[in-house]
């Protein structure tokens, strides 16, 4: 489950209209979302809230050991609107799940943007600041995203910790994304490390007006989208690249959606590939098989998630009081289609060849968001569980 | 002096190469591994090799038997040779992750996929020299430390042994790691081996391997050579005197002289005043030129006692070494540490107390099996002994009061105990005081001849009984020159005598030290070495004062019980109360 933070980090995005998903490094976001999930450890809970558009304040505590927490504050000059109770949030916004890629739209251009008074332009870029303090550790972590145009983004990200080296890190991020592909540079003051992503998106531009009618009488409609990445640290002089590519159906495809992903590493041999796909309107399978073809070694994973729905009550229908004036009954209207079913929660598990088995539990109770979790390892059959534990989540 | 470097016991022992194997395997994968090894480090192979690794001595700082400090200098260039297994992650941009913080991490999709190599490492033309601390106490086990980086060089072969990047990083990395497991794990390593080689206590054996594996594969014996001797000792004094002393089982021991200076007078009676203690009759057999114990006040006797203890082991040591000033002598039970900054003059002291041992030395050999289990061969002696060690008890005090029979200084040293303890509180200070005075007495001379039993013999009763100073001049030039020659007959007499004169409380006392005796008898090795360690004398001195004078009174307190156990066990099997718990 998202924290809030990332929520309304998200929401940051949303009202930016930056698609942080077409980006190299988010690929295989749904394999990793079904396979890949973090369960919890022990106790934690998180009091958080949207005290203003522009301003947003969390607060964890949780018991890994001894007791520790997090204070963090968030400022977007951005007015952001999200529903913010936990009781009223979209669980799929804040539950990473199987991710249906949407159609992609066009950028923005950056004129529009661009606001003028008095013939002085006085638009600003939208920035978004964000600290967190882990406490007692004293470990910072700062956040700086701007929106220097529609097509750009700029991220800072930095960490501060007397335990490592130099005393902490920043991690700069440039993306610039027009849809049809998208190209981000990176640089670390770790180990001086550089980094080049870059996706392609086959298929039609969405820079182009002339947009074709989805043909629906395809078997698949999907798009297919490659990509690579290079790193290269230049302190110690080790590098690493990939490639990969993604072919996953979009949401005008009429069967059954699904998401496969092959990814390759070069240097090292290691291939990788995931199949995912939603099997049912509450269902969702995802596969991944590892190979290395220099030290053979495989592995093997599989996962599913199971969404619990639950339709919203529908109004019980009463005459209206202009047609009990005139004595008859109401226009019969034809039935509106349906509500969306709200999702009440969401179980996800996974299994690998070494009998490692991770289990989640999130939804909402009352007015908390709720994560139980837990990892258990078939294989050590004297103590089974290995971690298991419960994260609460109450903003307003 | 005797070291025995024994090198191949080690490797002879097919179990050991497994246990060691066990050990480090557990002990590298203890501390936190670098994230580029993502397996355990199995060792796979280990081999100490045939070359014995070089060992200076620089310094003994402490000797007993159970209890050893020494420094040492530690070369070695053998054939041995190390093998791990493990598995390293070849990716260096999957470990560069590893221990970074995830919020700055760039995420890389598939360019950190890890790819693990098995990895084998041999280890070999291990270099080494180092200065090493080596503390051993029985109770504490044994402390090993490195005064400095001990690996000198050493050869890393491995799989990638092409490329030579990464052999010189795995060379690097390699010998970091093994620098601070020398340093770091392996003193722990070798402290928990003791803790648990020793807590089971009859490992003479184990011990010996242990040792020469915690000194890092150099074997010093210096603590073995003791254990062995013992049964020997104990089994020449026993069996001589049965063979040849059909009556005093005690005063036995190899000297030959010894035998005809008893008359069978002063033995019987002698056997009558110790059955008269047993059983309470006030009959008291009166022998010539003969102070009684008894007699002396009970303060007289906690000193005595105290003084009596440490002495033992000094004469022992001395029969055995060429007497030289033993400076060390710890008594295994820690009753004499006080008494042992042992100087010169100190010595003589012992050796003047030897008179007093020899009663002890039933007790003491009694309480020897009770608390060392080693010391076999003593048992049987007993055993043997049994039917005649009252007799032999009674007797011995007949040496002692007989002026014919015994003339050494034996006799005297009754006397000097009972009389001087209550003017001078410390047995230390006494004994110097007393030495100093008297060491010009006439008497010296006499006793510096090595037949000092055959002059000494007619003069004794007078002086020990007038004064009891000059005995312990005796003493003095006893050690220093008779006691070569005859130092293992007079040592075996001498216990008997201390039995007399410390009577039931000292023998307990006395027993301790001469259990002590057959380890010490290689302590010369000590002795020599010690005067380096002037400020470790120093030291001990303090803390024996205390511990002397916390004895003393535990001793009174206890005194009562013993003689009433005494009466009832004839004092062999009961330990006084006290020194239970050192047993150990």
């Amino acid at each position: 489950m998202l924290e809030f933070m990332d929520y309304v980090q998200q929401a940051f995005y949303n009202a930016s209209r930056w698609n942080s998903e077409n980006s190299y490094s988010q690929l295989t976001a749904t394999a990793r979302a079904l396979l890949e999930f973090e369960t919890p450890r022990g106790f934690g809970l998180s009091l958080s809230s949207l005290s203003s558009p522009h301003f947003a304040t969390s607060y964890a505590i949780g018991s890994v050991g001894l007791v520790d927490g997090s204070l963090s504050y968030l400022y977007s000059s951005l007015p952001l609107h999200p529903p913010s109770q936990s009781g009223g949030i979209e669980l799929d916004a804040v539950i990473r799940g199987y991710r249906q890629i949407q159609e992609l739209w066009k950028q923005e251009e950056s004129w529009m943007w661009e606001e003028w008074q008095h013939g002085r332009r006085f638009d600003k870029r939208d920035t978004l600041l964000y600290g967190r303090l882990y406490l007692p550790q004293s470990t910072l972590e700062a956040l700086y995203i701007r929106r220097p145009s529609p097509t750009q983004q700029l991220k800072l990200s930095a960490v501060s910790d007397s335990r490592l080296r130099n005393g902490g890190a920043i991690l700069a991020l440039h993306q610039y994304d027009v849809g049809k592909y998208s190209a981000e540079t990176l640089y670390s003051t770790d180990g001086g490390l550089i980094g080049l992503r870059g996706l392609y998106n086959f298929g039609a531009d969405p820079r182009n007006e002339a947009r074709e009618p989805p043909r629906t009488e395809d078997r698949f409609y999907g798009r297919f989208s490659a990509g690579a990445e290079l790193y290269y640290g230049s302190l110690n002089k080790s590098g690493g690249v990939s490639f990969g590519g993604r072919f996953a159906t979009l949401p005008a495809h009429k069967g059954t959606p699904l998401t496969a992903t092959l990814t390759l590493n070069p240097l090292m041999g290691n291939i990788s590939t995931t199949y995912a796909v939603k099997a049912g309107k509450n269902l969702a399978l995802c596969s991944k098989f590892d190979f290395n073809v220099y030290s053979y070694e495989s592995d093997l994973m599989l996962g599913c998630e199971l969404w619990r729905m639950k339709s919203k009550a529908e109004k019980v229908r009463e005459r209206s009081t202009a047609a009990k004036l005139e004595w008859r009954l109401d226009d019969v209207k034809e039935k509106s289609p349906p509500e969306p079913e709200q999702v009440l929660g969401v179980l996800k598990a996974r299994v690998d060849q070494n009998w490692k088995i991770g289990l989640l539990w999130e939804g909402r109770a009352k007015e908390l968001l709720f994560t139980l979790g837990s990892s258990i390892d078939m294989k050590r059959r004297d103590q089974p569980l290995r971690a298991i534990g419960l994260e609460l989540q109450y903003s307003s | 002096m005797a070291f025995n470097f024994n090198w191949s016991p080690l490797t002879a022992d097919a179990d050991f190469y497994k246990r060691a194997q066990e050990m480090l395997t557990t002990a590298l994968n203890k501390s936190p591994k670098p994230p580029i090894i993502v397996d355990d480090i199995l060792v796979n192979e280990l081999n100490l090799g045939t070359t014995p690794p070089e060992l200076e001595i620089l310094e003994i700082g402490d000797l007993a038997e159970d209890r050893f400090r020494g420094i040492f200098k530690m070369c070695y260039s053998g054939d041995a040779f190390l093998t791990l297994k493990t598995r390293v992650q070849a990716n260096p941009l999957n470990t560069y992750l590893f221990s970074k913080p995830s919020f700055t991490s760039p995420m890389p999709l598939a360019a950190s996929s890890g790819l693990t190599i098995p990895l084998q490492i041999t280890l070999s033309e291990i270099r080494l020299s180092a200065f090493i601390i080596l503390v051993f106490s029985r109770q504490k086990g044994l402390t090993l430390v490195f005064r400095n980086d001990p690996l000198e060089s050493l050869k890393v072969s491995s799989t990638f042994d092409s490329i030579p990047f990464v052999r010189d990083y795995l060379q690097k990395e390699i010998e970091m790691q093994l620098r601070t497991l020398m340093m770091d794990e392996l003193p722990a390593i070798i402290h928990r081996l003791s803790l648990r080689l020793w807590c089971p206590e009859h490992r003479a054996k184990a011990e010996e391997e242990e040792k020469a594996k915690t000194e890092n594969k150099e074997n010093e014996e210096v603590p073995v050579d003791p254990f062995s001797s013992p049964p020997q000792d104990a089994v020449d004094a026993r069996g001589n005197v049965l063979d040849a002393n059909e009556i005093s089982s005690l005063s036995l021991d190899g000297g030959s002289e010894i035998h005809s200076l008893f008359s069978q007078k002063n033995l019987l009676r002698l056997g009558a005043l110790t059955d008269s203690h047993r059983t309470l009759s006030l009959f008291t057999p009166s022998i010539r030129d003969a102070v009684f114990r008894a007699w002396a006040g009970p303060s007289e006797r906690v000193d005595s006692a105290g003084a009596s203890t440490p002495i033992t082991p000094l004469v022992r040591s001395h029969t055995s070494a060429p007497c030289t000033s033993t400076t060390y002598t710890f008594s295994r039970s820690d009753d004499g540490h006080g008494h042992m900054p042992s100087r010169p003059s100190l010595v003589s002291m012992h050796s003047a107390t030897t008179g007093l041992s020899l009663g002890a030395g039933r007790h003491s050999r009694s309480h020897m099996r009770k608390k060392k289990n080693r010391v076999v061969n003593l048992r049987k002696a007993k055993t043997v002994d049994d039917g005649a060690s009252e007799t032999g008890e009674s007797e011995t005090p007949g040496r002692v009061a007989s002026e014919p029979a015994f003339p050494t200084v034996v006799s005297e040293e009754p006397e000097d105990f009972i009389i001087e303890p209550p003017k001078t509180p410390s047995g230390k200070v006494r004994f110097r005081t007393s030495s100093i005075d008297l060491g010009e007495s006439p008497q010296n001379l006499r006793l510096s001849t090595p037949r000092r039993s055959a002059l000494s013999s007619k003069d004794v009763p007078e002086q020990a009984i007038l004064e009891p100073a000059p005995m312990i001049e005796n003493a003095e030039p006893a050690v220093e020159t008779v006691s070569r020659n005859h130092c293992h007959s007079f040592s075996a007499s001498s216990y008997p005598a201390e039995k007399l004169g410390s009577t039931s409380k000292d023998a307990p006392k006395a027993a301790l030290p001469i259990s002590h005796d057959p380890f010490l008898s290689p302590s010369p090795v000590l002795t020599e070495s010690a005067p380096a360690g002037g400020i470790i004398e120093q030291a001990w001195i303090l803390k024996m004062a205390g511990e002397i004078a916390r004895r003393a009174h535990d001793e009174k307190a206890a005194r009562e019980n013993f003689w009433s156990s005494q009466s009832q066990d004839s004092t062999e099997d009961s330990p006084p109360p006290a020194y239970e718990p050192k047993a150990l």
